[in-house]
C-alpha cells in the first residue's frame, strides 16, 4: 500500500440545482480540464470512515482521518491493481468495509471474479456503478470540481473544494457562496442515500434539491 | 369488440403499458409532443411525491404510497412485450394490523413478517418496519410528469428523482395493444426494453445488477 497524495481537506455537496454555485465558480476560475471516468464503489449500510472504490481496474481506499470546521480530511492509499490476491482482499479490503471476510476459493481474483463471486453474493455489500464527468477549476488555490455523475444510471451533480490547507478551503467555500450550515456530504454517504442504504435528510428529499 | 375510448386522467379497464427508463429520451419526448392531440390542461404538467416499497424477492406486486394512501398493483400478464397490471389493494394510514398481515406483507413475498402488537400502524411506523426488514426498502420517488395522447394511448414523459437522483421515463398505455405498438414505433422506441417502475427503482438502488435502457 502506497500513499499517493498528501491528505486533503474536502468539502463536497450533491444536488440537482447547483447552478448558482456553478456560475460563481465559473466567474472565479477558468475551466482547466474535463475528464470522464467510471468507478465502482463498494458500500455497506453502516457508517464507516472508509471510501472503497475501483477505478480502471485499481482498487483504492480513502480513510477519513480528521474532521475540522465541517471539512473532512481523507487519506488515500492504493490497495492494488486487479487481479488482487485473496490475502490482500481479506486483510485490507474487508477490514476497510467493516464486515467479516468470506472464505475465498481462489488465491487471486480478477475484477469480474471479485465482483461476481465475492461482492454480489455478500448480503452486507452493495455496489454502485458511478460514471463521472468531472470539470476541474481552481478557486483560492483549492482543487475545485463540478461533476455530473450517474449512479446506477441516475443523474445528480456534485461540487467539491479540496486542499491540504483547511483555511484555504474555508475561504473558497465563502467565495463560492456555500453557506455555513451546508452539509458536507462525501461520496459514500451520497451513494448510500441514493441507494436507500441510509436515511434521506429532508432537504435531500425535495424536488429542488 | 369495440375499442374503449380512453380519457386521459380518468379510470379505465386495466391497461397494457410500455414504459422505459434511461438518461435521455429527448427524441421520443419531442415526437410525443408533436404527435399528441391536445390534452386537458390538468395533465400538462403534474408533480407528485411517492414512496415505493421494493422487495428483493418480489417483482410482481408494485407498492407505492402517495399522500398517506397505499396502492398495490399486481402483474397480470405480458402480451407482445407489454405489461398489464391490475389494482390489488388500496389502503390508508393509519392502517389496520390485519391488513398488513393479510394483504400488504404477503404482497412483498418476503420471509419474516414483523411482529404486530398494535391494532393499527401509522405511515412512520410502517416505514420503520420496512426499513428494519433486510429484504425490503422504502424509496423516495418524485415525479415531474408531462402528459400527452398519441394514437389514442395515454403517453407521458417524466423526470423522476429516485432518492434525489434523476432519470427520465417515457410511456404509452392503453387497453389496446396494437395502439401501443404503433405508438412505440412512432416514437422511434422500437427495440427499447420495457422497464416498469419497480425494475427501474431496483436498478438505481442496486437491488438488481442491470442497466437502464440508455
Amino acid at each position: 500500500m502506497v500513499s499517493t497524495v498528501q491528505p486533503r481537506y474536502e468539502f463536497r455537496i450533491f444536488g440537482n440545482n447547483l447552478e448558482k454555485y456553478e456560475t460563481k465558480i465559473n466567474e472565479l476560475s477558468e475551466k482547466e480540464m474535463t475528464r470522464v471516468m467510471d468507478s465502482v464503489y463498494l458500500l455497506t449500510p453502516w457508517k464507516r470512515k472508509h471510501n472503497v472504490k475501483i477505478r480502471e481496474g485499481v482498487m483504492d481506499v480513502k480513510v477519513l482521518e480528521h474532521e475540522l470546521d465541517g471539512l473532512e480530511q481523507w487519506n488515500p492509499f492504493l490497495v492494488g491493481k486487479f487481479p488482487l490476491k485473496a490475502d490482500v482482499i481479506k486483510s485490507v479490503v474487508f477490514p476497510a468495509l467493516g464486515i467479516e471476510s468470506p472464505v475465498f476459493e481462489r488465491k487471486k481474483y480478477s475484477l469480474d471474479q471479485f465482483v461476481n463471486e465475492v461482492v454480489c453474493i455478500d448480503p452486507d455489500l452493495a455496489v454502485a456503478y458511478v460514471w463521472k464527468t468531472r470539470h476541474a477549476y481552481t478557486v483560492n488555490d483549492c482543487i475545485t470540481e463540478i461533476a455530473e455523475i450517474k449512479v446506477n444510471g441516475a443523474s445528480v451533480k456534485t461540487i467539491c473544494v479540496e486542499s491540504e490547507d483547511p483555511e484555504k478551503v474555508l475561504e473558497a467555500k465563502k467565495m463560492i457562496g456555500f453557506g455555513k450550515d451546508m452539509e458536507n456530504v462525501n461520496y459514500p454517504l451520497a451513494l448510500k442515500r441514493i441507494m436507500g442504504l441510509t436515511k434521506l435528510p429532508d432537504y435531500w428529499n425535495k424536488i429542488d434539491f | 369488440m369495440s375499442k374503449e375510448k380512453l380519457t386521459i386522467g380518468e379510470a379505465s379497464k386495466p391497461r397494457f403499458e410500455f414504459r422505459t427508463f434511461g438518461r435521455d429520451f429527448d427524441n421520443a419526448a419531442y415526437l410525443m409532443s408533436r404527435l399528441s392531440v391536445p390534452v386537458p390542461r390538468k395533465v400538462w404538467e403534474r408533480h407528485s411525491e411517492e414512496i415505493y416499497i421494493v422487495s428483493k424477492t418480489n417483482d410482481v406486486n408494485n407498492t407505492k404510497i402517495r399522500d398517506g394512501k397505499m396502492d398495490i398493483k399486481t402483474f397480470v400478464q405480458e402480451v407482445d412485450g407489454l405489461e398489464q397490471w391490475n389494482p390489488l389493494m388500496k389502503g390508508e394510514f393509519p392502517i389496520k394490523a390485519e391488513v398488513l398481515k393479510n394483504e400488504v406483507f404477503p404482497a412483498f413475498k418476503v420471509e419474516g413478517m414483523p411482529e404486530l402488537t398494535k391494532d393499527e400502524y401509522t405511515l412512520e411506523e410502517f416505514l420503520g418496519m420496512v426499513n428494519n426488514h433486510p429484504d425490503l426498502q422504502a424509496v423516495s420517488v418524485e415525479k415531474e410528469r408531462y402528459g400527452y395522447m398519441v394514437n389514442d394511448t395515454i403517453c407521458e414523459y417524466a423526470v423522476v428523482y429516485i432518492n434525489g437522483a434523476s432519470i427520465v421515463t417515457v410511456n404509452s398505455e392503453s387497453t389496446e395493444v396494437e395502439d401501443i405498438k404503433r405508438t412505440i414505433s412512432d416514437l422511434e422506441l422500437d427495440g427499447v426494453e420495457n422497464i416498469n417502475y419497480l425494475q427501474a427503482i431496483k436498478r438505481v438502488i442496486g437491488m438488481t445488477d442491470k442497466k437502464l435502457a440508455n
